[in-house]
């Protein structure tokens, strides 16, 4: 692989991480008030 | 003055019925340290037979292997306790918990220098070591790596001995904090084998120092809340 | 509302950052186009450490306090810290392949030592999963933050000296992105990664914290739930 590539690689896996980890925190969140709602 | 010596008297007595338990249990000391022995022969086999090649890596076997056995030894004295809600009636006892702590700890202790040592001569002999030549700062060695070991393993023991998967989480919680003492002793052993050609024996002995004095002292201080919960 | 702002502002902050940090800094003179995961991969090891600060701070509070909230805010902590943990590892890695042609250099104390804090952690995290008791989970897991936070710093002074006693020729290390000599174009784009980091890092943070909380609710309603139904079933005397 070149440099670039390298560079690519631990961007896409570092910020791709950030928007999948705060995607999925979305999704657990809505998910948890969600069912606190229905306990109501 | 007189509360001090009380306190160590008590923690001297918890120490002396854990050392005791462990004796009369003589199948358990047995097969720890039968375990450790295994554990010696087959990182022989697995870096073996050239004999330099296993003489140079034996510092590193000696501890790895007492570490190995160290964390069935301390979660093994902690599960006697809990056999029979002896922890609960422990923690009842009008003492100070850091009390109860040095006791556990102490008792670890004895039973960790005991496995050291055997497992040092069986370093000596089957990795053709000579371990007599240098005897008295290995010896410093392992007295330092079985109070770390000990003060470290008393506190996570504590922590995990009433969890479900309490074999896996031991040791997964007890060796990254261990990497440091697990490098200090390796490095002594390594310079103390040598002759301390390059005079480092004693920083790696004060290393070792210092991390059992931070490791007694945060574990006497948390513990008493393991036994509150 | 307030933290949805945070998180637009964090969102954007992350995103010129990353165009920037990419495409409009030009290349290093020694380390080329490598030097770029300098950017992400600096900002994220101090939001780790920044993390496992906090949970062990929020530890400690919740021993002295007794308050759950704390609690939740050391959960934050730990799960964020090890996410950016693992990013700092893996921009480590992807920096050494090109500078130091492995993945893994054993001489570089740092990234030992951030192995070491991510097993740490996660031995953290798997402990509250094993803990149902809440206030039982938050004092075994404060403890073991606080006892984990104390051995970081004699882990990296250790590795360091293992390193150092053993006369190694120290090649290029992460450092050098801030020693006195560098440019200033790199030093304000790392700085400016930084910022937008800690900004997401924030954002991520609150969001967490709700999330903790609201599990710690709902636990907290089906006990009730359980003891009412318990209570009903008994037959009246």
């Amino acid at each position: 692989m070149t440099d670039a590539g390298y560079v690519i690689t631990a961007y896409a896996v570092i910020i791709g991480g950030l928007g999948l980890y705060t995607l999925l925190l979305w999704r657990r969140l809505r998910a948890s008030r969600g069912r606190d709602d229905e306990a109501r | 003055m007189s509360t001090l010596r009380r306190e160590a008297g008590l923690a001297l007595a918890i120490a002396r019925k854990d050392a005791l338990a462990e004796l009369r249990g003589r199948h358990a000391t047995v097969s720890t340290l039968f375990f450790a022995a295994v554990v010696l022969l087959l990182f022989g086999f697995a870096l073996g037979p050239d004999s330099a090649r296993l003489a140079a890596a034996a510092p590193g076997f000696l501890w790895l292997a007492v570490v190995f056995a160290g964390i069935l030894a301390v979660n093994r004295l902690h599960l006697l306790e809990t056999d029979d809600g002896a922890l609960e009636q422990l923690a009842l006892y009008p003492v100070a918990r850091r009390v109860i702590y040095a006791g556990k700890a102490i008792g670890g202790f004895a039973v960790m220098l005991v496995l050291g040592v055997v497992v040092l001569g069986a370093v000596g002999v089957l990795f053709s070591v000579d371990i007599a030549a240098a005897w008295l700062p290995l010896l410093v060695t392992v007295v330092l790596g079985a109070v770390g070991i000990a003060a470290v393993g008393t506190f996570y023991a504590g922590v995990t001995v009433r969890l479900r998967a309490r074999e896996v989480m031991l040791p997964l919680l007890m060796l990254p904090v261990l990497a440091p003492l697990l490098l200090g002793a390796v490095r002594a052993t390594v310079a103390a084998l040598a002759g301390d050609p390059f005079g480092e024996l004693g920083a790696w002995l004060q290393l070792l120092v210092a991390f059992d004095m931070i490791m007694v002292v945060a574990g006497a201080a948390t513990y008493g809340f393991l036994l509150e919960d | 509302m307030k933290t949805r702002i945070l998180g637009f502002v964090a969102l954007t902050a992350v995103a010129a950052m990353t165009v920037i940090g990419l495409f409009v800094v030009p290349a290093d003179l020694n380390q080329g186009d490598a030097q770029r995961i300098m950017y992400p991969h600096v900002a994220s090891a101090w939001l780790a450490y920044l993390s496992f600060g906090v949970t062990a701070a929020s530890g400690i509070l919740w021993l002295w306090k007794r308050d759950l909230r704390f609690d939740a805010v050391a959960l934050a902590g730990a799960e964020i810290g090890v996410m950016f943990t693992a990013f700092a590892i893996w921009g480590g890695m992807m920096w050494g392949r090109p500078i130091w042609g492995v993945f893994w250099q054993w001489e570089d104390p740092r990234l030992t030592t951030t192995a070491l804090l991510l097993a740490l952690y996660v031995g953290y995290l798997l402990l509250r999963h094993l803990t149902d008791d809440p206030e039982r989970r938050a004092t075994r897991a404060a403890i073991v933050g606080v006892v984990a936070a104390v051995d970081i710093p004699i882990v990296h002074f250790s590795v360091e000296w293992w390193r150092g006693l053993h006369q190694t020729a120290t090649i290029g290390s992460p450092d050098r992105v801030l020693n006195p000599a560098a440019p200033m174009v790199f030093v304000g784009t790392l700085l400016g990664m930084l910022g937008a980091f800690t900004l997401a890092w924030g954002y991520l943070m609150i969001r967490r914290y709700q999330l903790a909380r609201a599990d710690v609710q709902r636990e907290e309603a089906a006990r009730l739930d359980r003891l009412m139904s318990a209570r009903t079933a008994q037959p009246a005397r």
